[in-house]
C-alpha cells in the first residue's frame, strides 16, 4: 500500500565512476531502457535504488500492522475475508520488495534488523492511529488511492526488477482501493453513527494523505540524479495536486466535509473547520487547498509521531519471537541488542 | 434460529463452522507478525481458508433455515456457539503453540468434513467437497512444519514438545458432544469413538517421525464444555472482539 513517495534522499555522484560507462548508462536510461541487476550502474544509483526499495519494503510490512489489528473486529464475513487477504497482500508486497533489495546487495536479515533498530525508515503515514473501523476504510480508500497514484509513476522508472514489482503490486492495490471505496460508500449510506465514524476518520486521514507524497521537491529536481536516472519520474507537488483533484470532489460527492484540523499528541482530532481554501479553478481544473502541517510531518518523520514507538516495538517483538523458527530452518538471523 | 439450533445435523455442522470461524479469527492475529515473511503469508492463507470454510457452511445452513450467514456468524448468543475452547485458547504469540494447536485442530476438521460429506445430502456433500482439498493442503503444510521443527535441533524440538505438553491435555475438547439444547447423544456425532481413534493414529504417526511424544484422551460424553455453550473466558474475549464493530450500529449494513 505504501508507495515510496518520500524516501529518495539527495544522491551525490561521487565522480569516481568511469565517465564512458556513466555516459552509456545515462543514455540507456534517456532512451527509455531498463537497468537490470547484472548491468553496470553507478554506486550512487545502486545505493539509491536499494534505499528506495528497502524503504518501500519496510513500509509494506509496517503498513500491515494498523489494518491487521482490525481483522478480528471486521463486521461481516465478507469484510473479514477481504481485510485478511488485503493485509496478506501487503506482506506479500514486502516480500517481493525485499527480494528486489536483496539483489542490490543487502541481506533480508540485515534489512529487518535495521528496521527494528530504527536505522532505516518506513512511510510516515503508518505512524498515525487507526482507532475505528472508519480508519480502515480511509486507509484503503485514501492511502491506497495515493499509493496507486504514486506507484503508477514509479512503474515508469528505470530499474527493471522494481518496475516489474510495481506493476504486480499496482494490480493488487486496485482491488484494495475498490474495497476501500465500497467501505466508505457503505458507511456514508448507513446510520448516523456510521456516517459520524466515517467523517471522523476522514478528518484524521485527509491531512495525512496530503503529506503522503512528501514535501515539495527542489526547483531543479529534474536535473538531479533521482529524476535524471528515472528513480522517480514525477514531482511530489504534482502528485499531490492530482490526488486532490481526484479525491476532493469524490469526498464531497459522498457527503464528506473537507476540514482543516488540529490534533493532539495521540493523533486524534481536537478541532475541525471547513477548508476555506478548497476551490475549483475552472480554467486549470485544479482544486486549491490548504497545505498540511509540515512541522508535524517533520516531527513525525523524526520519530515523534503518535504511533512510531508502538509500530516499531511490535515489529521488534515479531522479529525476536520468530528468531528461533528462522534458526531452525537455517535462515540467517542473529540476536538483537537490548531494546532502548 | 431455534430450528437450526435444535437440529442434530445443523448442530454438528455448526460445531465445525464455529471452529473454523474462531480459528481463522484468532489465527489472523499472526497476519503481519509471522516468524518469516513466507510463513506469514501462508498462515494468512490458512486463516482465509478457515474463514471461507466457515462461510461455506454458514451459507448452507442459512439456505436451509432462511437465515443470513452473517447473522449466524455474528449474532447468536455466546451459549449457542459450538466451537471447542481449544480454538480460542491464546497462544501468546508463541509460534510453537500456534502451529501445534492449528495442526491438532486441522487433522480433526479434515476427518469431520470427510464424515459430513458422506451423509446422504448432496448439497452438503458438494459444500464439503469444496473444503476438502484446501483442508488437505493445510494438514500437509502443518505436518511438514511439525516434522521440520521437531527434528531441527534441540531448541526447536524442546519448544514444540513443550507446546504439545501444554495442549495435549486440552485436545480432547475437539471431541466434546456439541449443542447445549440437545440431549447428550452420540448418534449424531458420526461415530465419536471411532473418529478419535483415527485422529489419534494420524497424530501419532506424525509425532513418531518428528522426535516428539504426546498422549491424548477422549472426554466423557457427558462433559459440558465449549461445544455445549459453557465457554472459557478467552472465548468471551474473542466474541466481544468479533462483534465489537457490529454492535456500534446493530442491524446496519457494513
Amino acid at each position: 500500500m505504501s508507495g515510496a513517495a518520500n524516501p529518495v534522499k539527495p544522491l551525490e555522484q561521487t565522480g569516481h565512476e568511469d565517465p564512458d560507462k556513466l555516459a552509456e548508462f545515462e543514455q540507456h536510461i534517456a532512451n527509455g531502457g531498463l537497468i537490470e541487476p547484472g548491468d553496470w550502474m553507478p554506486d550512487a544509483y545502486r545505493m539509491g535504488m536499494l534505499g528506495m526499495a528497502e524503504h518501500h519494503a519496510n513500509s509494506e510490512i509496517i503498513g500491515a500492522l494498523p489494518e491487521g489489528e482490525w481483522i478480528t473486529r471486521a463486521p461481516s464475513m465478507r469484510r473479514k475475508l477481504a481485510l485478511t487477504a488485503k493485509v496478506q497482500d501487503e506482506v506479500g508486497h514486502g516480500q517481493m520488495l525485499y527480494r528486489v533489495s536483496q539483489e542490490l546487495g543487502k541481506s533480508r536479515d540485515d534489512m529487518l534488523r535495521d528496521l527494528v533498530m530504527g536505522k532505516t525508515k518506513y512511510h510516515n503515514c503508518f505512524n498515525y492511529p487507526a482507532p475505528t473501523w472508519g480508519d480502515i476504510a480511509m486507509i484503503q480508500w485514501l492511502i491506497d488511492g495515493a499509493a496507486i497514484m504514486n506507484q503508477k509513476t514509479l512503474a515508469d522508472g528505470a530499474y527493471g526488477p522494481y518496475v516489474r514489482t510495481m506493476n504486480r503490486i499496482n494490480m493488487e492495490e486496485a482491488f484494495h482501493f475498490k474495497s476501500g471505496e465500497d467501505m466508505v460508500l457503505t458507511l456514508m449510506s448507513g446510520t448516523k453513527s456510521q456516517k459520524n465514524m466515517c467523517q471522523d476518520a476522514f478528518d484524521r486521514w485527509w491531512p495525512v494523505s496530503l503529506m503522503f507524497f512528501g514535501p515539495a521537491d527542489k526547483p531543479d529536481a529534474e536535473n538531479k540524479p533521482a529524476m535524471k536516472w528515472r528513480m522517480k519520474v514525477e514531482k511530489n507537488d504534482s502528485l499531490r495536486q492530482r490526488f486532490v483533484d481526484r479525491f476532493a470532489p469524490a469526498a464531497m460527492d459522498l457527503g464528506l466535509i473537507i476540514n482543516i484540523v488540529t490534533k493532539n499528541e495521540q493523533g486524534l482530532v481536537t478541532s475541525a473547520s471547513p477548508d476555506e481554501e478548497l476551490v475549483l479553478n475552472e480554467e486549470t481544473g485544479n482544486w486549491s487547498f490548504t497545505d498540511p502541517d509540515w512541522d508535524e510531518f517533520w516531527r513525525v518523520i523524526r520519530g515523534n509521531g503518535p504511533c512510531n514507538a508502538h509500530r516499531l516495538s511490535l515489529r521488534r517483538f515479531s522479529y525476536e519471537q520468530g528468531a528461533w523458527v528462522r534458526r531452525a530452518i537455517g535462515s540467517g538471523t542473529t540476536s538483537l541488542p537490548p531494546a532502548a | 434460529m431455534e430450528a437450526m439450533l435444535t437440529n442434530p445435523l445443523a448442530v454438528l455442522i455448526l460445531a465445525h463452522a464455529d471452529d473454523k470461524l474462531l480459528l481463522g479469527h484468532v489465527q489472523s492475529d499472526w497476519t503481519g507478525l509471522g516468524p518469516l515473511l513466507e510463513e506469514d503469508i501462508a498462515a494468512s492463507a490458512m486463516a482465509q481458508d478457515d474463514l471461507s470454510h466457515a462461510l461455506i457452511l454458514y451459507q448452507f445452513l442459512g439456505e436451509r433455515y432462511e437465515l443470513d450467514s452473517d447473522v449466524i456468524a455474528f449474532e447468536r448468543e455466546p451459549v449457542d456457539y459450538m466451537c471447542c475452547d481449544l480454538v480460542t485458547k491464546p497462544d501468546e504469540f508463541d509460534w510453537a503453540e500456534a502451529v501445534v494447536k492449528r495442526w491438532l485442530i486441522a487433522e480433526f476438521t479434515g476427518m469431520g468434513i470427510d464424515r459430513l460429506s458422506a451423509i446422504e445430502d448432496k448439497e452438503l456433500a458438494a459444500r464439503c467437497n469444496r473444503i476438502k482439498p484446501e483442508q488437505a493442503l493445510q494438514i500437509k503444510h502443518l505436518q511438514a512444519w511439525i516434522k521440520r521443527l521437531g527434528t531441527a535441533g534441540p531448541e526447536s524440538q524442546e519448544r514444540i514438545q513443550a507446546a504439545l505438553d501444554r495442549l495435549s491435555g486440552l485436545a480432547g475438547m475437539l471431541f466434546e458432544v456439541p449443542g447445549q439444547r440437545l440431549p447428550v447423544n452420540d448418534d449424531f456425532c458420526c461415530g465419536r469413538d471411532e473418529m478419535f481413534k483415527a485422529w489419534d493414529a494420524s497424530i501419532q504417526e506424525t509425532l513418531s517421525q518428528s522426535n516428539l511424544k504426546a498422549s491424548f484422551a477422549l472426554p466423557e460424553r457427558s462433559l459440558i464444555g465449549g461445544r455445549r455453550g459453557t465457554h472459557a473466558s478467552h472465548f468471551h474475549d474473542q466474541f466481544d472482539e468479533l462483534t465489537e464493530v457490529r454492535r456500534v450500529s446493530p442491524g446496519a449494513s457494513w
